[in-house]
């Protein structure tokens, strides 16, 4: 048997005028509102407004640390559109973000739900997965610089059990780029995994159950409640993994310079240069504008992805 | 009104934060004031001493000295690295807060000289006879800009080649008669070369020193054809030997040595036995801390000659900052810098040899024999000669197009000609 609850019919609102003391109180509780988010506007005012500002007016300058500068309009954006080291970063850091995101989400979720359920040493799983997250990047790319070495490397050395050729990873062109997003997924694990986790212990146990009874599989348990219960959390993880994978830098730097050739030349690492080895700020922070319209775009079609996604 | 009120007092609040990270500490100027009587703080960017206990000890002893001068100056060194020399010079530029003394290495001044960031030391009696007479006549193209001088050499970081003895005589080549020309070391360093059964190479026959790109090298090959880099800021590479010089390159690579190889200790490969050739830094250490009287003595050095003989000299070079509000006090600091005793310590620290006019009877130059060597070869320097102004950006451009062409991912012609064109 099954009983249906009536929503209680909702009375339309009557406009109220406050009273004085209600005015009063509204008043008071707009100052405290805007007590309690000076400190954050002024560190968004100082760290994130002035900066984009100084970006956007430095994009449109030749300045370059000397004595003189001259306004160059749009000129910095046009030469970006002719530099091959450009367009070559911009390809590289698209494909890694392409490649990382998607897979890192996967595996993420995956180790998430097997995480989620009641098994042995969760605790250690748990650490074991989030430790890459808060070890220090130079200190995850230089393990991983002895794992891809070509001669005493860990990565050889299992290959070679199989009968495999040793590989040269970093320094083939063809695999350099590849072994960094191997890295770039495994580092980006823990983060997610604790969103995800976080994310399914709140998905309903009702719903669960209710599918149960209803004699659904565990994948249509999966497909039909878990996976829009936790839909918000998806764009989130996304999200923050659009703007983390734009921005991988660090782990470039330590393992590769950008090389061999520009084979893994990313976009910050291209800023990076031009700004503080070439000297060419304008340059850079045109090509900084450039990155945060790429993102944008990005988190764009991610949120029409995901509003799909909830109105299917 | 409340609300205007409100944005005046985070404007004000906001102006207050942005002066204080920008403008805070610029010391009032000191040119003119007598030494005794100056101060403020010297700000010294330099590569030259290491931040560990002997390098500060080190340069300690300058700053001792340069107080028997400047005893109220305050010194405040930022021990950089070349590696990022940049971003140190960039952000302080940026910040407001330059630096008095500034320490780079060749094809540095010019870039900053052009843009105003040195000061000129003609002003102090620093001319092209004053680094002959003194210093090392090998840098003047390295620290001159449009006919005037922006630094003074402190050290001069000289490169040289090696082989192994034992591998020559192993692989029934004389080491009494080192191959010299590029196409006699290509022949000798293919017999020298090792190889496993799968055929990857275990002991490289040459060692070209060039794990992370291919300017030096290039620089150093082309000039042993006779070739200087640039000439007078024009780019001399662009044609017959350079393309002759960057395919050979190419033939090398992954043929004698394969591409990237390095060591951990980042160590000349020939050092450590993992190359039987190659080129090696100015200094060795024959002691058991070091490499070993044993492996010493297998060691036989020479320099490249395709037509000239050339040994390839970078240096360190010190310059005053232009937007120095204490230029007198690091004028004077260069000079207690540059006093034998400070020279001869940055070289025993560096594995460098000291920029003073007798450097192959100088401590370093006589504590092993490859300091010797390239002491004695300072007369064959060669370098990347009279660079463009836009050569910061230039070297990264060599980096990446010259490997691009070794690799094979790009034509070596029009590499060549890209490089060229890039050249301003």
């Amino acid at each position: 048997m099954s009983t249906t609850l009536e929503r209680p019919a909702l009375s339309t609102p009557r406009k109220v005028s406050p009273s004085k003391d209600g005015r009063t109180l509204i008043r008071s509780q707009v100052r405290a509102g805007w007590a309690l988010l000076a400190p954050a506007l002024l560190h968004s005012a100082v760290f994130i407004v002035v900066p984009v500002i100084a970006v956007l007016v430095l994009s449109l300058t030749d300045y370059s640390f000397g004595d003189t500068w001259a306004w160059v309009g749009f000129g910095n954006y046009a030469d970006l559109f002719r530099d091959v080291d450009f367009l070559a970063s911009l390809w590289h850091t698209v494909l890694y973000a392409i490649v990382v995101i998607p897979i890192s989400m996967a595996i993420s979720l995956a180790v998430a739900v097997g995480l989620n359920q009641k098994i042995r040493g969760l605790s250690f799983f748990r650490t074991a997965f989030y430790i890459p997250t808060v070890t220090a990047t130079v200190a995850v790319a230089t393990i991983w610089l002895w794992i891809y070495n070509p001669g005493s490397g860990l990565a050889n050395g299992f290959l070679s059990l199989f009968g495999f050729a040793p590989n040269r990873w970093l320094a083939d062109p063809a695999t350099a780029l590849p072994s960094l997003m191997v890295v770039g997924i495994w580092q980006g694990l823990g983060t997610k995994v604790i969103i995800y986790l976080a994310a399914l212990q709140g998905v309903s146990r009702d719903l669960l159950e209710s599918a149960d009874l209803d004699g659904a599989s565990r994948w249509q348990r999966f497909a039909n409640v878990t996976w829009p219960a936790i839909g918000p959390v998806q764009f989130f993880v996304l999200i923050t993994s659009i703007v983390g994978t734009f921005q991988v830098f660090d782990l470039v730097y330590v393992m590769t310079q950008g090389g061999p050739g520009s084979e893994t030349r990313v976009l910050v690492m291209d800023i990076y240069q031009n700004a503080f080895q070439d000297l060419k700020l304008g340059y850079a922070s045109a090509e900084t504008v450039i990155m945060m319209l790429v993102i944008a775009i990005f988190i764009a079609v991610g949120r029409l992805l995901q509003k799909a996604d909830a109105n299917d | 009104m409340r609300r205007g009120v409100g944005l005046t007092l985070l404007a004000a609040a906001l102006s207050v934060v942005v002066s204080s990270c920008g403008n805070g500490v610029i010391d009032k100027s000191t040119d003119g004031v007598p030494p005794a009587e100056a101060t403020g703080t010297l700000r010294v960017l330099i590569p030259s001493f290491p931040p560990s206990t002997k390098g500060r000890d080190a340069f300690q002893k300058v700053v001792d000295d340069f107080h028997k001068t400047y005893p109220k100056m305050k010194v405040e060194p930022d021990f950089a690295t070349y590696k990022n020399l940049n971003e140190k010079l960039s952000t302080s530029i940026a910040a407001g807060i330059p630096y008095d003394v500034v320490v780079t290495g060749v094809g540095w001044v010019q870039p900053f000289a052009s843009k105003r960031i040195f000061e000129d030391l003609g002003k102090y009696g620093v001319t092209p006879d004053v680094i002959k007479e003194k210093s090392t006549p090998a840098l003047i193209p390295a620290v001159t800009y449009d006919k005037k001088l922006y630094a003074y050499p402190l050290v001069a970081d000289a490169r040289a080649v090696a082989l192994r003895k034992s591998a020559f005589i192993e692989a029934g080549l004389d080491p009494s008669k080192p191959p010299t020309s590029l196409a006699e070391i290509k022949t000798a360093a293919e017999k020298l070369t090792k190889r496993d059964k799968n055929g990857n190479i275990t002991r490289s026959g040459f060692d070209l020193a060039s794990a992370t790109g291919f300017r030096q090298s290039f620089t150093t090959f082309l000039a042993s054809t006779g070739t200087p880099l640039y000439v007078g800021g024009e780019p001399n590479f662009d044609n017959k030997a350079g393309l002759d010089t960057l395919l050979w390159i190419k033939s090398m690579i992954n043929n004698v040595q394969p591409y990237g190889q390095t060591n951990a200790a980042q160590q000349p490969l020939v050092l450590t036995g993992e190359a039987a050739m190659g080129i090696v830094n100015g200094g060795v250490d024959c002691s058991a801390d070091g490499i070993g009287q044993k492996n010493c003595d297998d060691l036989e050095f020479f320099r490249f000659n395709s037509g000239k003989e050339i040994e390839y000299v970078g240096g360190d070079l010190a310059s005053i900052g232009s937007r120095s509000r204490h230029k007198d006090a690091a004028w004077s600091f260069i000079q207690t810098l540059t006093t034998t005793a400070s020279l001869d310590a940055i070289a025993k620290l560096n594995k460098k040899v000291p920029a003073y006019k007798d450097a192959s009877n100088s401590p370093q130059a006589k504590s092993n024999p490859l300091s010797q060597f390239v002491a004695d070869g300072l007369k064959y320097a060669v370098n990347e000669n009279e660079v463009p102004s836009n050569w910061l950006e230039m070297r990264g451009n060599f980096d990446i197009q010259l490997t691009q062409a070794v690799l094979g991912q790009k034509d070596p012609a029009k590499v060549l000609h890209n490089l060229a064109g890039q050249s301003r």
